[in-house]
């Protein structure tokens, strides 16, 4: 047996970017910058391309994509290579991105591939990290690109595709799936739903006073708030969801933990304080709902 | 100097008795501790109360601050009738009411009705809440001053409060290490402005802001966060209109001889960092 196949080692390394499509992207951008604050890239390829670390982009907004996708980085071109194969016999074939998608990614390769409810997923190789460091459009106190929560019409059937990036179920809140790739509780969600796409794109923040300025400020600009704030009892952090553009939710978030070697996954009820532990509830959004989650 | 050494308790009229012994069981999360035919008292620690709701007239309010001794109790008498401030001394039976050894009664200069008590009781039996809302003590108050400057010289001066902070001309004043045990607010006439419990978590905060809201308790200020004390508080309106508050992290006053008042600003900022605006009226 190689070593190369008993290799530990997890292929998923960090959620880079989301991609979102939008119709209306001058609207889109004025959210992205006068609301979430973050950073807007002026680069050639993409208009709409914002920061919100390190990286040098963690969100595009994008009037050519047919659907909304997120990039995972994958550890080395073998890892993506394995990756691939196994994708492939699992009946998710993966399709190799062109030059021009991977430029318009920002990165150096990437497979774009979709799990079982049809979520767009794109596996990519070196994402590009900005030599400057993130100056935010306001003072929301974002501290970069935390999670995102995807829809999924059969938990069990896209899960073949995070075990083999390597990702580990850490929590269950009724059929609600937490998935870590790395010492946070999670980076992606999988909601229960009748349809693919974004339940919500997470940013995290530096502080409790960060998300509960952002509840006045938000508030204050007749923006919806989907849910919150609240606080997540399985992953502990605080949380505020907020109608973005076209309808797609963006949340803030603080004090995610971090997950010890020694977790096992929880099962928590199905009841709507396993979802917000100080009694938010969200009325807009089902999958966000209880009786969904259940 | 009148030296007070606490807060002690609040007592106020209530024209409904059973309205006000529902708002504080199942809103606020207080102990009953005792229950007679026309007064409840409430406990929010391991004193024996810190709340007395009675029959009577709801601006009948009153605050109860500890001094150390029968001997403080009659010096601190002396000074106010030397001011020329109307000064009661407690007889038994009004003793026995307050559950204290003795009291004196007089109104600071706006005209709220203060009580100076010395060895009020402890229970021996540790606090149990009424409901989960993480209730720590019976912390500060908020009363009505007609001329900020005034009072906090009466405050001050006369007795042994210093300032901590300033909001504009109102002094947030301390008796001790907690950052503010006396909170002046500008009002037309005397009056309890707030009534201040302390709690367990930011979590208790939050909670109690969507569990009241719920009861459809109105919600007057918050969820929120005091730049002067730092505190995180939600502000909540009760029977008759009197409002209390829900805190958490309230500073300490770690550095008694050095610490300087700060000076913050007449606005909203200054009331809460994180953007709330309070929806009481003036």
């Amino acid at each position: 047996m190689s070593a190369e196949k008993t290799s530990p080692r997890i292929p998923a390394i960090q959620l880079c970017y989301v991609r979102l499509a939008v119709s209306q992207p001058q609207a889109a951008a004025t959210f992205a910058t006068e609301i979430l604050g973050l950073e807007h890239v002026p680069n050639k390829l993409e208009p709409f391309l914002y920061r919100s670390d390190s990286r040098f982009h963690t969100l595009c907004l994008s009037t050519a994509a047919a659907k909304s996708s997120i990039g995972i980085e994958i550890n080395d071109e073998a890892d993506l290579d394995r990756a691939a194969e196994a994708l492939a016999s699992a009946g998710l074939p993966a399709r190799e991105a062109t030059v021009d998608e991977c430029a318009q990614r920002f990165v150096r390769r990437a497979l774009i591939v979709a799990d079982a409810t049809g979520n767009e997923i794109d596996l990519v190789l070196r994402p590009a990290q900005s030599g400057r460091r993130y100056f935010p459009s306001r003072d929301a106190g974002v501290t970069g690109l935390q999670s995102v929560a995807l829809r999924s019409r059969a938990i069990n059937d896209d899960l073949k595709l995070w075990t083999i990036l390597g990702a580990r179920v850490t929590d269950r809140a009724g059929e609600v799936t937490y998935l870590g790739i790395d010492q946070k509780h999670h980076r992606v969600v999988l909601y229960p739903s009748d349809r693919a796409g974004l339940v919500y794109v997470s940013y995290g923040v530096e502080s409790m006073d960060a998300v509960m300025q952002s509840n006045y400020f938000v508030q204050e600009r007749q923006i919806k708030i989907v849910q919150g704030p609240g606080r997540e009892p399985a992953s502990g952090q605080i949380f505020l969801r907020f109608a973005g553009p076209e309808g797609y939710v963006f949340s803030y978030g603080y004090g995610l933990r971090d997950i010890e070697p020694s977790h096992r996954p929880r099962q928590f009820t199905a009841d709507a304080s396993s979802l917000c532990e100080w009694g938010s509830e969200c009325t807009d959004v089902t999958e966000l709902q209880p009786a969904r989650a259940g | 100097m009148i030296e007070l050494r606490d807060l002690s308790y609040v007592r106020m009229g209530t024209s409904n008795l059973e309205e006000a012994e529902s708002f504080a069981t199942k809103c606020l999360g207080l102990q009953i501790g005792e229950q007679s035919g026309k007064a409840l008292y409430l406990r929010s620690d391991d004193r024996a109360h810190t709340l007395c709701y009675f029959e009577g007239d709801p601006a009948d309010q009153t605050v109860g601050f500890e001094v150390e001794d029968e001997t403080r109790l009659n010096a601190a008498a002396a000074t106010l009738d030397q001011l020329g401030h109307s000064v009661h001394a407690g007889t038994p039976t009004e003793c026995a009411l307050r559950k204290v050894k003795a009291f004196i009664g007089f109104k600071d200069p706006t005209g709220n009705q203060i009580e100076l008590v010395v060895r009020p009781e402890r229970s021996g039996k540790r606090y149990f809440a009424s409901r989960d809302a993480g209730i720590t003590g019976f912390s500060h108050v908020g009363l009505h001053t007609t001329d900020p400057a005034r009072d906090e010289e009466f405050w001050t001066q006369v007795c042994n409060a210093r300032v901590s902070d300033r909001i504009g001309d109102i002094a947030l004043m301390r008796v001790n290490a907690i950052h503010h045990t006396i909170a002046l607010a500008p009002g037309r006439g005397p009056g309890i402005h707030h009534v201040n419990h302390q709690v367990e978590s930011n979590d208790d905060v939050l909670r109690s802001y969507y569990h009241l809201s719920g009861r459809r308790v109105p919600i007057v200020f918050g969820p929120g966060r005091h730049p002067t004390s730092g505190a995180r508080f939600l502000y909540f309106q009760g029977p008759d209109g009197m409002v209390f508050e829900y805190s958490v992290g309230v500073d300490e006053i770690e550095d008694e001889e050095t610490h300087r008042p700060r000076q913050f600003g007449f606005e909203p900022s200054s009331l809460c960092m994180w953007g709330a605006k309070s929806a009481r009226p003036r």
